[in-house]
């Protein structure tokens, strides 16, 4: 079981992110997240970044998946670091971030 | 308190002395509104003063969850976008200013602390460029700016306050009141913890209304599911997303690109457009012979100067036989002492009657979203139970 993302179904509305801190802390925090919003606002560019624990980062941007690097402002000097979160973990097999998801941009697969 | 940091911050302008004081503790809904709550602030710290609040609900699972607001002698205009959310997150549920900085400046909140940070050199800047210096200077591109213009230094009563780039929140011109303190922006960040009464049981039915409200909505259109003035071609011909507000299913949102193709998805231009979600100003545009491009190009600079688009349209056409994106610019080049003409809010225009409007408003809800979903009270008090423990 695995996350699949879909980026251009991505409305930027965050609540993975929540979600996924709400299973980690039992708060909502950006800091703790295992999927964070990569967004350029300016230019409306924005997509996901999510830290597996087999394939490590996986970058869902508008252009396409694909494995990588944080891209540099992602999280903000001030945020930890994605690298440095723990893995997502499917919360368990309840998969949090899918379950918000209002578009179905993240979807659970086999 | 649940969803809350407990905490009140006060900036003395003038002095740039900070003071605190506790939020009391209260269990009754119509009580919280941050409307309500900001009022009492103004009357205790002057009326003069500016009061950034964030609802009871800003930053829960409760559908569109994302406003936050900032209150003047001149009106109420909403924050939203992430802004609400990161206001709450910098660790104040409430933050006054008050009095003049002595020298132009910008207020930083971040980390429940609170700064006046002068700035003087970013005067000559428009409002995207100092929401790009702050930015910078600070080193994080997440930072939410309510940020001021030219238009908002000269203190002219047309006009906006930008969230982030983008205009469409403020139109009491508020953005004057910038000017009066002699504030370029108000900067924040969010990296703090909010607790809910009751974490699983809140998501579980916050999901089942989002759900609930998203079938019943069907297919979203971006700003077109909200306005017939989006629905034109023009204006989808150059949709390249639509973008939501935090915790926002079924997004008003629509970006528009004129500098490069619509459907390019790489990064490639740094300002390839604008975030259309300015219902009144576009009907303006649209009404004085724009097309979506021009229109697009107009609140580009109407943004950019922090003047109201809807009041820099009418100028105008009072002073051209045609308006146009060229015609407009001269008006935003000069600042001049006109009144905004928008005799209802964007966003206000949501609800038929204001009370509504305030009351969704102050719970931290985006009334336009709300509007369209259906504003039950009883489901909210529901839902509000779960994450605060009051509320039914």
């Amino acid at each position: 079981m695995r996350l699949r993302i879909d980026p251009l179904k991505c409305i930027c509305c965050g609540l993975c992110e929540a979600a996924c801190s709400l299973h980690r802390d039992a708060v909502l925090t950006p800091m703790s997240s295992s999927i964070i919003l990569h967004l350029d606002d300016k230019a409306d560019y924005f997509g996901l970044v999510l830290k597996t624990k087999s394939e490590g980062l996986v970058l869902a941007r508008p252009e396409g998946v694909s494995p990588g690097q944080q891209s540099s402002g992602t999280g903000g000097p001030g945020a930890k670091p994605i690298l440095l979160r723990e893995a997502c973990d499917m919360c368990g097999g309840k998969a949090n971030c899918a379950k918000v998801c209002p578009t179905r941009c993240i979807t659970v697969v086999d | 308190m649940y969803l809350r940091n407990n905490r009140i911050g006060i900036l003395d302008l003038a002095s740039g002395e900070v003071s605190e004081q506790d939020l009391p503790d209260d269990t009754d809904l119509e009580r919280l509104s941050s409307v309500r709550i900001a009022d009492g602030l103004a009357r205790e710290h002057g009326g003069d003063s500016l009061v950034l609040g964030t609802g009871i609900l800003t930053a829960s699972f409760v559908p569109a969850a994302c406003a936050g607001i900032v209150r003047s002698a001149r009106g109420v205009m909403p924050v939203l976008g992430f802004a609400g959310v990161e206001l709450k997150l910098s660790g104040f549920d409430f933050v006054v200013l008050k009095g003049e900085a002595a020298k132009p400046g910008y207020v930083w909140i971040r980390d429940g602390v609170m700064e006046l940070v002068e700035a003087e050199a970013m005067k000559s800047l428009d409002s995207w460029g100092r929401i790009d210096r702050i930015r910078a200077n600070q080193g994080d591109n997440k930072i939410q700016v309510l940020a001021g213009g030219p238009w908002c230094d000269a203190k002219s009563p047309a006009t906006q306050i930008v969230t982030d780039y983008w205009g469409g929140e403020d139109k009491s011109g508020i953005g004057a009141e910038l000017g009066r303190m002699n504030l370029l922006g108000i900067a924040f960040r969010g990296m703090g913890e909010l607790e809910l009464q009751e974490p699983e049981g809140h998501f579980e039915e916050s999901i089942l209304l989002m759900r609930e409200q998203v079938a019943r909505l069907g297919a979203n259109e971006g700003l077109a599911s909200y306005s017939s003035s989006a629905r034109r071609e023009d204006f989808k011909a150059l949709v390249h997303r639509h973008v939501a507000c935090y915790g926002c299913p079924f997004p008003c949102r629509s970006f528009l690109k004129i500098h490069e193709p619509a459907q390019e998805f790489r990064l490639v231009a740094k300002e390839p457009g604008y975030l259309h979600y300015d219902i009144p100003a576009l009907e303006k545009a649209l009404e004085l012979g724009l097309d979506a491009r021009a229109a697009t190009d107009v609140f580009i600079k109407c943004a950019r100067a922090g003047v109201e688009p809807v009041a820099a349209l009418a100028r105008a056409s009072e002073t051209s036989q045609k308006v146009t994106s060229e015609s407009v610019a001269a008006v935003v080049s000069g600042v001049r002492d006109i009144r905004t003409s928008a005799t209802r809010g964007n966003f206000e225009a949501s609800f038929p009657d204001r009370s509504t409007y305030i009351e969704c408003l102050g719970l931290g809800l985006c009334p336009r979203y709300w509007s369209k979903a259906g504003f039950d009270k009883d489901v909210v008090a529901r839902l509000a139970n779960s994450a605060l423990g009051i509320g039914t």
